[in-house]
């Protein structure tokens, strides 16, 4: 019987081509998005699983309540760690994680820079699982100035040399011994390192005393990533409880003073790639792409599924004496219905086979899109590949039973006396099935584009200051740094060069929050702001507008102590709108409040956008001060740009900078910060592709039938004089219905969903008629493309046969 | 009004080439009632969508009004068709989709009359075919001798000058079968020139002229 249900479903399969064909593609390519977006939002969910301990980490985080205003950290106070470890025997081990920064590594034969080597506790290794290479990972990250090396810096260090016992030096001249190599971390993994070095070398220079201090101010800086492993069956729960004790313990007396208080909050390791962004956080995932990746992956297969109910039961006429033949030899319903969902099985089959090909064949391109890095194995994990095989099967049995029941039913009698009527299955049911498809694309249509608005308007908006050709260089050696005045003049002797400013924080990098005093008619109080340390060209340098009082002025002797520029927004945020300029903010005081700098404002500036457009512009004060700034903004003009570039690597040669010339352009730093987005854009732009594609199939396979089954209709109409206009009119109107009843149901939900997603920017689009408009008309455009084809065949074919059709 | 000249129609597929229609040369004048009578797969049918400008000759001269149609394009046979020419079928060959009305009423859309007057002309005409009480029905919930009146509603609803009928009592039992017969005199009675394709001796004998076709070649034409 199987046999004969396999033989059965195959014939029909190749007899019925074109239907077949049509099918397959449209079941292939589904699948095909089904398994890179479940690849996708696997990798995704798979972030930090890996660890043995997973479920018993988690990182804790800051909560500082500063004059009423929350401010949240992803890291906390650099004791806050080990005092909790001492006050809870819950907390089994504690690891911190300390940044070293951008700095220069070398040995004999290389050197680069650095960002992420990081500075960690030697318990690292038993809270976090990786694969040591060589090393002993109990002991490797004891003795100060030990560094463990990834695989991957080890051979770009010592290309395949022992690095064992091998010296790296740092730009500061510290002298790190490798004592373990590691895999790679994994790309499924918040935390990313390229190397990790003791943290025990942090307290040797700092003291160990110092550096292990309980000291009640020590917890009132912020500090570290720090994360707690905990007993088995205990909870972290227990320790938020008792936290209130703690504090008071340890932190209230100088929270008190400075009118402040502290809340700890954490996370579980396996939740951390979806976590609520806080400050000084990793870049991570968004729960939120995750569900509309399921959604999109799932519509895809669906609109697919649909397409073979639709021919299936369209085509159900052509079936029907079969079936009638087939019951009046005694076939029961049951084994009818088998026979179908046969076919529709072995169709889907055939589709996984050739989607499974593909997924291979395009795996490494996916990699690269999505920034994963998903590797052949998952072809061999049975997980995997039971789960696509049920996955075919439920899209086999979904597509098949409909069709299925629908031809199974038919009458024996009135089916081979040929009187089964000619509309073939329900036309409503299919109607409503070819709304649904086109309700996808076209919301699909309508969100791809105003992401794309989105995307453009993050990059055309005017964001207050000018950053083309932004050259910026980091001036990390101090000798470099006294010598930067000098270097600046040289640079200006070409005319390319069109300007130069040297500071602490430049837009997009290196955000300074810290509390300062502002004048209120009521006293004094405490408040927050951006700190940018600037010199008297930053302004001028980055083009950001005045709106009232003056810049700074050489000539003014006191503007390099006694001045301070602010922008609106702190204008407004502390009420100062009557008069802004000679207010005093008190800056750098110590805890009793004595001490730091008092300030005069002069000067308001029109905002510009320090950070991403994510954020709302923040409170932010510039000033001039005696550090020595790192951060060296070049203006060059656009025509020559790369001359210019080697006379500036040039001169910072001749300068005596011990240092790789490494810079960057502004412009890129503020692209990076919209990845994300553009990735999501990327995605969708291909799943909304994709998603037409199907459905396109599946009218394409519609329309055939339509014409076939409207045969006589469309002849007869033609004999009574309709033109082919007429008819294709005709055709078209109620496909054009179809597509337009869609719209109407698509307009609502895009709206919706895309107005929940440009929540998660402080600037955003306005969600305009444009996108509906265009959206409209381009799903009605492919729609009836589709439908032309065999709607233009039937219409312009000889009335005659139309009524020898019977 | 119809007149053919040395009017030749060959079917090719593949393997096999098929002389439907050998020089036939026959003419209809306005007002005539003609029967077209001969065996199965005699040519009959395609004589008649020839005729009714459904089809293209492969040979020959057909003038239609005096004008020679043989190799005018669908575009311009449609447009003559759908003036002058109605048409009725063995099958009846109504849309399964639209009811008796709008059925009726089609031909009349294509002309672009505006629907006051179409809904006028349509009662008129269903009021003589006396299937009025009907016009809401759909053509599977009528009788063969109903759906057949309405066939010939449709045929005479654009008042064309000529009728083609292609075995129109075939399908029908007698009684049925006298009615539209008698219809489709009445119409001529009033002018309409009628040709009818048939197996029935019972209907030629309605007609004032018959002619006989086998194997594609005319043999004989009587006039009674």
């Amino acid at each position: 019987m199987i046999r004969n249900y396999i033989k059965s479903a195959f014939r029909n399969i190749v007899k019925n081509k074109f239907y077949s064909f049509l099918n397959i593609l449209g079941l292939s390519v589904g699948l095909i998005a089904f398994v890179f977006l479940f690849l996708y939002i696997n990798d995704e969910r798979s972030y930090d699983k890996y660890h043995e301990n997973a479920s018993r980490i988690h990182r804790i985080e800051s909560n500082f309540t500063i004059a009423g205003k929350h401010e949240m950290f992803a890291i906390v106070p650099i004791p806050m760690g080990p005092a909790l470890q001492l006050e809870y025997p819950e907390v089994e081990s504690v690891v911190r994680i300390f940044g070293a920064g951008n700095s220069l590594f070398r040995n004999e034969e290389k050197e680069s820079y650095e960002e992420d080597f990081y500075f960690t506790d030697s318990t690292y290794f038993q809270v976090f699982t990786h694969t040591m290479i060589m090393g002993d990972p109990d002991r490797c990250l004891v003795e100060p100035l030990s560094i463990v090396l990834t695989k991957s810096i080890a051979t770009k260090y010592f290309g395949d040399k022992d690095p064992m016992g091998k010296i790296l030096e740092s730009g500061s001249g510290r002298q790190f011994k490798v004592t373990g190599v590691m895999e790679d971390v994994p790309s499924n993994s918040h935390l990313r390192f390229d190397a990790l070095i003791s943290g025990t070398t942090l307290a040797a220079e700092a003291g160990e005393e110092e550096f292990n201090s309980m000291e009640p101010v020590r917890f009132w800086n912020i500090g570290v990533y720090t994360y707690l492993m905990l007993n088995e069956n205990s909870d972290m729960r227990s320790i938020h409880e008792k936290f209130p004790e703690f504090y008071v313990k340890y932190m209230k007396d100088i929270g008190d003073q400075v009118n402040a208080s502290y809340e700890l909050m954490s996370t579980p390791l396996t939740e951390q790639h979806f976590s609520d962004h806080l400050s000084s956080d990793q870049p991570k995932g968004n729960k939120a792409f995750i569900y509309i990746f399921i959604a999109v992956a799932v519509f895809i297969l669906l609109i697919a599924a649909i397409n073979y109910m639709n021919m299936a039961t369209a085509r159900s006429t052509k079936r029907a004496r079969e079936v009638g033949i087939r019951k009046v030899a005694g076939a029961y319903k049951g084994q009818l219905i088998r026979q179908f969902l046969g076919e529709s099985l072995m169709l889907s089959y055939i589709s996984l086979v050739i989607a499974v090909a593909f997924v291979y064949l395009l795996l490494p391109d996916f990699n690269l899109l999505a920034g994963k890095s998903v590797t052949y194995d998952i072809f061999q994990n049975p997980v995997f590949i039971i789960g696509i095989i049920i996955i075919a099967t439920i899209i086999g049995i979904l597509s098949g039973s409909y069709p299925a029941f629908y031809l199974s039913s038919f009458n024996p009698v009135t089916v081979v006396k040929g009187a089964v009527s000619k509309t073939g299955g329900s036309g409503m049911l299919r109607k409503i099935l070819v709304v649904f498809q086109f309700f996808i694309a076209t919301a699909m249509i309508i969100s791809t584009i105003i992401v794309s608005q989105q995307l453009s308007y993050l990059r055309n908006k005017d964001l207050g200051f000018d950053m083309e050709n932004m050259m910026i260089l980091e001036l990390q050696d101090s000798t470099f740094r006294a010598k930067a005045p000098m270097f600046r003049e040289e640079l200006l002797q070409n005319p390319d060069i069109l300007g130069i400013t040297n500071s602490i924080g430049v837009p997009g990098r290196n955000t300074w929050i810290q509390v300062v005093r502002m004048e209120k008619d009521t006293g004094w109080i405490d408040e927050s702001s951006i700190i940018t340390i600037v010199d008297y060209h930053y302004f001028d340098v980055y083009d950001i507008k005045l709106k009232q009082g003056r810049f700074f002025d050489e000539n003014m002797g006191t503007d390099a102590e006694e001045a301070v520029i602010v922008n609106e927004t702190l204008v407004k945020t502390y009420g100062w709108e009557d008069d802004p300029i000679g207010k005093i903010i008190h800056w750098g005081f110590d805890l009793d409040g004595s001490g730091g700098r008092k300030m005069k404002v002069i000067g308001v500036i029109e905002d510009y956008h320090f950070k991403s457009l994510h954020n709302t512009v923040q409170q932010q004060m510039m000033f001039m001060a005696d550090f020595n700034k790192a951060n060296l903004s070049i203006r060059i003009n656009g025509e020559n740009l790369r001359e210019t570039i080697d006379h500036i690597e040039e001169k910072w040669n001749d300068f005596g900078a011990n240092r790789p010339f490494n810079y960057r352009f502004l412009e890129e730093t503020w692209d990076e910060m919209y990845t994300a987005e553009k990735n999501l854009g990327l995605i969708f732009s291909i799943a909304t592709i994709l998603t037409i594609f199907i459905a396109l199939l599946g009218l394409l396979g519609l329309s055939s039938f339509i014409a076939e089954q409207r045969t006589k209709e469309i002849g007869l109409r033609k004999i009574f004089g309709a033109s082919m206009a007429n008819i294709i009119r005709l055709l078209y109107k109620e496909f054009a219905i179809l597509i337009g009843i869609a719209f109407i149901l698509a307009i609502p939900v895009a709206w919706y969903v895309l107005s929940l997603w440009l929540e998660n920017f402080a600037f955003h689009i306005q969600i305009g008629v444009l996108a509906f408009i265009l959206g409209g008309v381009m799903s009605l455009a492919v729609g009836l493309l589709s439908i032309s084809f065999h709607i233009i065949k039937v219409a312009s074919s000889n009335p005659v046969k139309a009524i020898k059709y019977e | 009004m119809i007149k053919t000249e040395n009017l030749s129609k060959i079917f090719r597929t593949d393997e096999v080439e098929t002389t439907a229609l050998d020089e036939v040369s026959f003419e209809v004048k306005q007002g005539e009632f003609v029967a077209i009578m001969g065996p199965s797969g005699c040519g009959k049918s395609t004589l008649l969508n020839i005729l009714g400008l459904l089809d293209n000759p492969s040979g020959g001269d057909y003038y239609f009004n005096d004008k020679e149609v043989s190799t005018f394009s669908e575009r311009q046979r449609a447009k003559l068709r759908k003036k002058n020419i109605g048409f009725v079928f063995q099958s009846f060959n109504l849309i399964d989709e639209l009811n008796v009305q709008e059925n009726v009423e089609l031909p009349l859309i294509y002309l672009g009359m505006p629907a006051s007057q179409r809904r006028k002309r349509v009662e008129e005409v269903l009021e003589k075919m006396q299937i009025i009480h009907r016009r809401k029905h759909f053509p599977m919930q009528l009788s063969g001798g109903q759906q057949q009146r309405v066939a010939v509603a449709r045929a005479v609803i654009a008042n064309p000058h000529l009728i083609l009928a292609d075995e129109p009592t075939g399908n029908l039992d007698s009684a049925n079968g006298e009615e539209v017969m008698n219809l489709l005199e009445s119409l001529n009675n009033e002018g309409t020139t009628i040709i009818i394709v048939t197996h029935s001796q019972r209907d030629a004998e309605y007609a004032q002229r018959i002619v006989r076709l086998f194997d594609g070649q005319i043999i004989t034409e009587n006039i009674k």
